[in-house]
């Protein structure tokens, strides 16, 4: 028995037999130097190679299955590298002036390439490398005569290859495939969509596999820890099935209890609801058991376009949203522009510090018109009877006051013209600034629910961008001094009898929704995907357990200590939730412990 | 009301064509996708098109300069277009970095 590591990029396990889509070409790389009446028609030759690549790329994104669009995304990109003549031309370059054979100027271009991308810092940008490696490992498969024919998969495979290219895709047998597992890609690598998209486990990286493997050996994939096991021995055979159930088994009770209500086993209720900016995104949120849109992000209609949306586009919108949805509760957040995120019309302003800038309400407060538009389109949709409102980066109570006059403006226009709306909708604000937090005595007597936004919260508080990445390691969500505005927030939100909902990362992390509980929180607000594996760990836990880990947190002087504490304590109580949880969220975001 | 006068997306005419300073709002920068979409609509220009990120100057027509330039999310660029075409083509390509490359 042996063990191939690699790096997961799709969680589940799989056992069966391998299948060779691809080999990284026969033997090593042919290298010549050639007399100069050869340099002319070899030239011609890599010509050709380049051109037939583009022709099977072309064909491909015709032939590509609907599910699989996202791939003939990819193919454009790869497209664009094939006539980069920072590929191509520098190859020709290298034919022409060192009289070497295709192959090997190729070779080199690609070296070059390599040392440019290798020396950046971001892991996603270096990654992109394995394009250029895949384009330039077709076009020497050109070179070295092969066509891009695969072979006919008989029975369920394990299906291996060098790279699985997005020319591929178009071809695979998809119902075929039971795993994936490719010598090239790393962590962003389109195999990892693929094989998502696909529901199977896939491991790429795996640098020993074509030494290793060969077709019809029983292998098994790990997609959970990334690895691939050869000729498994009985017991290893046996463990693994056991591993391969555990995990079916969590994935489809996680399915199964996700419609339950999120409650403790000693009866403490927390609402469970999910953060959207698209109407496409409903079908998940229904699925995936969300108990109404904690927070629904208006912003995407005003940034996909040309000219600013309607009243009417908004009203429709909105109502659209709110009835699929009834009688859950969906909380629209006004225009939360500025910053990282323009309206197009608008434009980026010229501002040194845009995170302090003209965002948000502030933003919504400088262009009355596109406000009231905007409110008066929530207003007209609030027939629905299920919607509520709420404006965010509020910093006193002169804005709360402000928007509301707004909101009251535009209700009496309403009333004028003879429109209808709900006349008791409800209006909260985001509490995600320092400022709120000490005065939120104050706040929640003007407003019917407090909404926390952990991601800002958190960067304001700490002065720290986590997008900056010489300080994102000291954006900590379990910084005592957020824990603890947290906690202020909560108790005066209660104090003044109103409902407090948290809707930033931290409300899928299950290192930090147990001690959100313990505050005793209403409501969390997170991404669809994550709803089934919080609410599995909301279920199994109990509310005296969190209060005694909250207590604990709070008596934490530092953060290291806590993350310490957390770890340990949530490690204990829910081992195989988070064995299985964390592998099932997107890569690209995991937490950030 | 008007918006503030700005610094960012104003195309301005300089000696040697035009310059254009636009934010990368993709979430995960010029990725491979943007990045393509970039190149492509960059080569539909006869003039010269070239972007600065941290001093550094490449071209906008070529992909793999584009990802090796590794702007992220949020960050300033330069667009600087030389050509009979170099307006229309900063027009172009400022309505591309606005949708984000959809």
């Amino acid at each position: 028995m042996a063990t191939l590591k690699g790096i997961p990029v799709s969680a589940g396990i799989s056992i069966g037999r391998a299948f060779f889509l691809n080999r990284s070409g026969a033997g090593p790389l042919p290298r010549q130097t050639l007399p100069e009446a050869l340099v002319g028609p070899e030239l011609a030759r890599l010509d050709r190679a380049f051109e037939q690549f583009g022709l099977e790329i072309e064909q491909a994104r015709e032939r590509i299955p609907a599910e699989l669009r996202e791939h003939a995304l990819i193919l454009d990109s790869h497209m664009m590298i094939l006539k980069d003549p920072k590929l191509s031309g520098v190859a020709k370059r290298y034919v022409q002036s060192l009289g070497i054979n295709a192959e090997w100027a190729l070779d080199k271009a690609v070296a070059d390439l390599e040392k440019a991308f290798e020396a950046l810092d971001d892991p996603y940008f270096r990654d992109r490398i394995q394009d250029v490696r895949t384009v330039a490992g077709r076009v020497q498969a050109r070179l070295a005569g092969q066509t891009a024919e695969t072979r006919a998969i008989e029975s369920r495979v394990v299906l291996m290859a060098h790279d699985v290219s997005p020319a591929d895709t178009a071809s695979l047998q998809t119902d075929k495939i039971m795993a994936l597992v490719t010598v090239q890609g790393g962590k962003t690598s389109h195999t990892g969509i693929l094989a998502r998209t696909l529901g199977i486990p896939a491991v790429v990286g795996v640098t020993q596999l074509e030494r290793e493997v060969r077709d019809g050996d029983l292998v098994v994939v790990d997609g959970l820890r990334g690895v691939v096991v050869l000729s498994p021995s009985e017991d290893e055979l046996a463990r693994l099935s056991d591993l391969k159930y555990q995990f079916e088994a969590y994935q489809a009770g996680i399915m199964r209890g996700c419609h339950l209500p999120g409650e403790t086993i000693d009866g403490y209720r927390l609402k469970v609801k999910a953060n959207i900016e698209m109407l496409d995104e409903v079908p998940t949120v229904v699925t995936n058991g969300g108990e109404g849109i904690g927070l629904y992000r208006t912003e995407y209609s005003y940034m996909n376009r040309a000219k600013l949306p309607t009243e009417d586009e908004l009203y429709q919108e909105y109502l659209d949203l709110a009835t699929i949805m009834s009688p859950r509760r969906v909380t629209l957040r006004t225009l939360d522009a500025g910053a990282d995120k323009f309206v197009s019309t608008l434009g980026a302003l010229d501002e040194r510090n845009p995170a302090l800038g003209l965002r948000a309400i502030r933003l919504c407060m400088h262009h009355p018109d596109i406000f009231k538009t905007q409110l008066r389109a929530i207003l007209r949709a609030s027939v629905a009877g299920n919607i509520s409102v709420m404006f965010p980066m509020i910093s006193g109570l002169r804005e709360i006051r402000q928007a509301k006059a707004m909101l009251a403006e535009a209700r009496a226009e309403l009333r004028q013209e003879g429109q209808r709306f709900d006349t008791e909708l409800p209006v909260g604000i985001m509490m995600e600034l320092p400022s709120a937090v000490m005065i939120a005595e104050v706040l929640a007597r003007e407003v019917d629910f407090f909404s926390i936004g952990t991601n800002d919260l958190i960067q304001y508080s700490l002065g720290i961008d986590r997008t900056n990445r010489y300080v994102s390691h000291m954006y900590q969500p379990l910084h005592p001094a957020v824990v603890r505005s947290i906690k202020h927030v909560v108790d005066a939100a209660h104090q003044a009898g109103i409902e407090v909902s948290l809707c930033g990362e931290m409300a899928s992390d299950p290192f930090c929704v147990p001690i959100l509980m313990g505050m005793q929180i209403d409501c969390i607000s997170l991404t669809p995907q994550a709803i089934p594996g919080i609410k599995r760990i909301i279920r199994q836990a109990t509310m005296d357990d969190c209060k005694i880990l909250l207590k604990l947190v709070l008596e934490s002087p530092s953060v290291t200590r806590t993350n310490a504490l957390v770890q340990e304590t949530i490690f204990r109580q829910f081992p195989d939730e988070l064995m299985f949880y964390s592998s099932l969220l997107d890569r690209e975001e995991t937490p950030t412990h | 009301m008007q918006a503030p006068t700005t610094g960012v997306d104003d195309i301005l005419a300089a000696n040697d064509g035009y310059r254009l300073r636009v934010r990368v709002l993709n979430e995960q920068g010029l990725h491979a996708r943007p990045a393509a979409r970039l190149s492509q609509e960059a080569q539909k220009f006869g003039c010269s098109i070239h972007l600065r990120h941290d001093g550094e100057a490449v071209d906008a027509k070529s992909i793999l300069d584009i990802l090796t330039m590794a702007a992220g999310h949020g960050s300033e660029l330069e667009l600087h277009a030389d050509g009979p075409d170099a307006l229309e083509a900063l027009r172009h390509l400022r309505a591309l970095f606005h949708n984000r490359f959809r």
